[in-house]
């Protein structure tokens, strides 16, 4: 029998394809175990976040505090990202801003007190009124008063991404396998069995909705319920909005790849599939997503919507979970929470360097999994 | 005669209800658009679903040239790849809830017929079509009502859509299905109104489209499918052009041929895709024993084409076209021989496609036709799919011909009205005689579909987003095994006709590469909207939507 890989990734989202890529570039033997099913890595819509979403503090007030205190990490994840730019050949990243807006004077307040929080966690915002606003958004709506703009956040072309990610692992020589694991052995070479038992000198958990009941079986209780998310696509127009767009108030993140095409979501639900199927798409969702996204940017409404589509997100607790099982476990966790796409590569970067006994590209210790052993 | 729009600043004449696919076709405008690499396209399909045709109108980018009617006084414009940022002129819509006991979509031989049956059953029966003028593929109306037919195939379709009428169907024209959702629910919209829907029972009678064959060139201006010629022809009376050359597979293209040259055009080429009948004579005579006015009909055909000194040439198929300055150039492979021929317009239909997206929305069950590459709803005796209150009719479930097309509507519309049972059987007879029909037809017409294995390299497979068969043979060979992975690394079916000519090839192609057997989930997902949908139409749409959290995104 042929040795055990240093690592093994359950899970080949973004999060445990940049864990393995990232070890594989420093020489590590390394597997991906994937069962290619439902990935929000390949749903998703390329913002890459910073400034605290509205919408998860109005949906989890009491997990606030959680999001604030990931701020940091949101800034290392974009820094991640951009090396990751460099590292895959490019997929569009674009570091132009991003904007948060408000229609009210309370929308505004809003948005005051929360950029007064962020700069002291290190962001890089300002509040515009309508006249600055406009002049650097001047796709923007007659009804927008103001706004926040964050200049830390971007965006991406997460297809581009994803495909030139699929490519450098495949240069890297990392294995991928096709199946589902089912349960999970801790121990000085754990274990991982699917229709077949894979071994390897440790485990990283990247399985977004899928690691909850894996986890179960080396003792954490870590709730990683799905969320069934939205969102539309529409044909090309001129390439004339650079920023990412999002709302005080209402649910919508806006922006346009370089291919001219506008992409319109923010968190509006979707439906659970049956079992292993993809989710499906609200009426409800569609048209107030939609026409919510033509009332702040009226420009784009001479485009027609293309396609919709669903998939799994997975917020967990809002806040990134990094780390082993436990200090001498051979198991270990990558799940980065809300606005997973932005965090996959630092903290899949992150647990790997853990678990391969490497210098971590940040202080893993407030995203210790040991809340969950704590909670279980 | 006098009145006009402006294309591209210069006026174009306007007769006789023209679509603007009509209009400049006649005035010899072929580029409707230009793509990212300055191609230019224009009429393909000529029924509102490769997108090819877009212009601007009025300041309305993304308009289907085809779909709308010209009217004095428009300004419209080539389509740019990517039109600015700009709102469009404020046109608002209307938004209605409609609750009839029965809806039937789409208003050809099928659903005009299943409707008239409803009704008389004393159901209250709307019917919705996309196009301006009911009765679908087969009776192809005038554009306008006061048109004298053409023939007694669309005489008849008259009498059909007057009785429909006449029967107290409500048919709401022009108005085109963009959603459908548990329930079921079906959201449709006009050019000024948006309408979603709840019936008691759904009748799909949406038809088909046609399968192009994937030739280099085949995505040039004035290559278009022989339906979007036979429409140019049997609606507006506009010639595709001058010298016209038909290549395809079935009566269809035969039929076409004949049509557009008793309206003027110069037949320079007829290939027919399978050998002459004359090889084929036991299943000639079973298609004549079968139907034997049908066979007439047929005969008569060839007949009158040979008067008119046009020969059929089987066993002959386009290999590639290329513009030259002086027309389209075809390369044409007949038997062992290479053939070449010039033409204004070339025209192509090698097989149909059925427009099932309604029914895979609504999540019927769908079983995959290897012969044809394509997905078939499986159906009960009375036309029921495995959707409860769903119905499907015609050639949305696979190529049966008009005839079959109305009696499985007769079918239907008795089931839909709560009538079905012991009536059923002298229709359920003839039903099955039009299927014998049919069958024997296709075998005297059986011929090899064409294929992805056959597309060279550098074609292009994908025309929205110029996706070539190497790119998708890359992907695949990268280990790509769903066709969602092959989407997401080549865009292959992410453009604006949402793979409705990539997908079923390449679903095909990739079976017969695994040998796997092709189900549903081998095609791309179905989703909302099934062809793209106005931003102003999904605004209006939301106030039809009932408010349930006060809260948009509480999930
Ligand atoms: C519609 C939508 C839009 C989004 N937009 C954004 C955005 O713009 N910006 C942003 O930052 N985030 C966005 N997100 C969130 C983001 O997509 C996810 O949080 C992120 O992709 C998570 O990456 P991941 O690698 O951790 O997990 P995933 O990408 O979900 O991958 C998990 C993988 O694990 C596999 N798996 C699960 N269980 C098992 C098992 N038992 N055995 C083997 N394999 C298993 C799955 O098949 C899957 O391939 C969006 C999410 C959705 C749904
Ligand atoms: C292009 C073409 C040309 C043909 N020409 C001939 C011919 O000349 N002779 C012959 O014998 N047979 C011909 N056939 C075959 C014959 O027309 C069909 O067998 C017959 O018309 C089937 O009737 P149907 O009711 O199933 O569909 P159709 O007659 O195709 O009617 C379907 C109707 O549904 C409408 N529709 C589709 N989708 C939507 C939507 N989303 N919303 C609203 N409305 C919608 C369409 O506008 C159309 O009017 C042709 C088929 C095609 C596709
Ligand atoms: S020609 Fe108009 S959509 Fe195809």
């Amino acid at each position: 029998m042929t040795a055990p890989p240093d690592l093994l990734v359950i899970g080949g989202g973004i999060t445990g394809q940049a864990a393995a890529l990232a070890a594989a570039d420093r020489g590590a033997k390394v597997e991906i175990v994937d069962f290619g099913r439902n990935a929000g890595s390949a749903a998703n819509a390329g913002s890459l976040h910073v400034q605290m979403q509205s919408r998860f503090l109005r949906l989890n007030p009491h997990l606030a505090d959680n999001l604030e205190s990931s701020l940091p990490l949101y800034l290392s994840a974009v820094t991640a990202w951009e090396a990751l730019d460099v590292r895959l050949g490019g997929v569009e990243l674009t570091r132009e801003g991003g904007l948060m807006l408000a229609e009210t004077p309370a929308q505004m307040a809003f948005l005051e007190q929360k950029a007064e929080r962020e700069t002291a966690k290190g962001l890089d915002v300002e509040i515009l009124g309508q006249n600055a606003l406009r002049r650097i958004a001047p796709y923007l709506g007659a009804e927008i008063i103001g706004g926040e703009l964050c200049r830390n956040e971007g965006k991406l072309n997460p297809l581009l991404a994803n495909n030139r990610m699929s490519d450098a692992l495949t240069a890297a020589g990392v294995v991928i396998h096709r199946d589902r694991i089912d349960e999970i052995v801790d121990g000085p070479v754990p274990e991982a069995h699917g229709a077949r038992a894979y071994r390897a000198k440790r485990l990283l958990v990247a399985a977004a909705w899928g690691a909850g009941s894996m986890l179960r079986t080396v003792g954490l209780t870590i709730p990683t319920e799905p969320e069934p998310l939205h969102m539309n696509i529409t044909e090309a127009g001129a390439y004339e909005i650079h920023h990412l767009v999002q709302h005080a108030e209402r649910s919508i993140t806006l922006k346009q790849f370089r291919s001219g095409q506008v992409v319109i979501g923010g968190g509006w639900p979707a439906t659970r599939g049956a079992g292993d199927s993809v989710p499906g798409v609200r009426l409800r969702s569609l048209a107030g997503n939609v026409a919510l996204a033509g009332r702040i940017a009226p420009g784009i409404t001479g485009l027609r919507v293309l396609r919709t589509w669903a998939g799994y997100n997975t917020p967990v607790d809002g806040k990134a979970t990094i780390g082993p099982v436990h200090p001498t476990s051979g198991v270990f966790l990558a799940l980065p929470g809300d606005a997973g796409y932005t965090l996959g590569p630092i903290v899949g970067q992150t647990a790997a360097a853990l678990a391969l006994g490497w210098e971590p590209p940040l202080d893993p210790e407030p995203y210790a999994p040991t809340r969950w052993a704590a909670a279980a | 005669m006098s009145e006009t729009f402006l294309f591209e600043g210069a006026p174009v004449p306007i007769r006789d209800g023209q679509s603007l696919a009509a209009a400049l076709t006649e005035a010899g405008e072929r580029v409707f658009r230009t793509t990212e690499s300055g191609a230019g396209r224009g009429v393909f399909c000529g029924m509102g679903v490769c997108q090819d045709c877009l212009v601007t109108v009025d300041g309305r980018p993304n308009q289907r040239a085809c779909m709308t009617l010209a009217r004095p006084g428009m300004t419209v414009a080539r389509q740019e790849p990517r039109p600015a940022l700009k709102a469009p002129p404020e046109t608002p819509k209307s938004a209605e809830r409609l609750s009839p006991s029965v809806l039937v979509i789409g208003g050809g031989a099928g659903g005009l017929t299943a409707a008239i049956e409803a009704r008389k059953g004393g159901a209250d029966v709307l019917l919705l079509d996309e196009r301006k003028v009911p009765g679908g593929q087969y009776y192809k109306q005038a554009a306008l009502p006061d048109m004298e037919p053409l023939d007694a195939q669309q005489e008849d379709g008259r009498a059909l859509v007057r009785a429909a009428q006449e029967a107290g169907v409500v048919i709401l024209s022009g108005v085109a299905v963009w959603g459908a959702f548990e329930g079921p629910e079906i959201m449709a919209a006009s050019e000024n109104r948006v309408y979603a829907i709840t019936p008691r029972a759904l009748i799909v009678a949406t038809g088909a489209y046609e399968r192009p064959a994937m030739i280099r060139g085949w995505d040039l201006p004035g290559v278009m499918t022989v339906g979007a010629a036979q429409t140019l022809w049997r609606s507006y009376h506009t010639l595709p052009g001058k010298r016209v050359a038909l290549f395809g597979n079935g009566p269809l293209t035969a039929q076409v041929a004949l049509e557009l040259s008793r309206g003027g055009a110069e037949i320079v080429y007829l290939g027919e895709r399978a050998p002459s009948p004359l090889r084929r004579m036991g299943a000639a005579l079973r298609m004549m024993r079968h139907d034997w006015p049908l066979a007439q009909k047929g005969l008569g055909m060839i007949a009158a084409l040979m008067r008119r000194g046009i020969a059929v040439r089987h066993d002959a198929r386009p290999v590639a076209i290329e513009a030259l300055p002086d027309g389209l150039q075809i390369a044409i492979q007949r038997g062992g021989r290479r053939e070449t021929v010039v033409a204004d317009a070339v025209c192509m239909n090698f097989g149909f496609q059925p427009q099932n997206e309604i029914l895979r929305l609504l999540g019927v069950r769908m079983r995959y036709d290897p012969n044809f590459d394509q997905l078939r709803p499986d159906r009960s005796d009375h036309m029921g799919t495995s959707a409860s209150g769903v119905y499907a009719i015609g050639d949305c479930c696979g190529l049966g011909g008009a005839p079959a097309a109305c009696d499985e509507g007769i079918i239907a519309g008795r089931a839909a009205a709560g009538l079905s049972g012991s009536g059923d059987g002298p229709v359920r007879q003839q039903l099955a005689a039009h299927r014998r029909f049919q069958d024997a037809l296709w075998s005297v017409y059986a011929a090899p579909p064409p294929r992805l294995e056959d597309v060279e390299a550098d074609v292009l497979v994908c025309r929205c987003e110029a996706v070539t068969k190497a790119a998708l043979d890359a992907s695949l060979d990268a280990g790509s095994t769903d066709i969602g992975a092959v989407k997401r690394a080549t865009r292959v079916g992410m453009g604006r006709c949402q793979g409705r000519y990539c997908a079923p090839a390449l679903a095909g192609y990739m079976a017969r590469r695994t040998g796997a057997d092709p189900q549903d989930l081998s095609f791309f997902a179905p989703r909302v909207p099934i062809k793209p949908v106005d931003i102003g139409t999904l605004v209006a749409a939301e106030t039809l939507i009932p408010d349930e959290s006060g809260d948009d995104s509480a999930a």
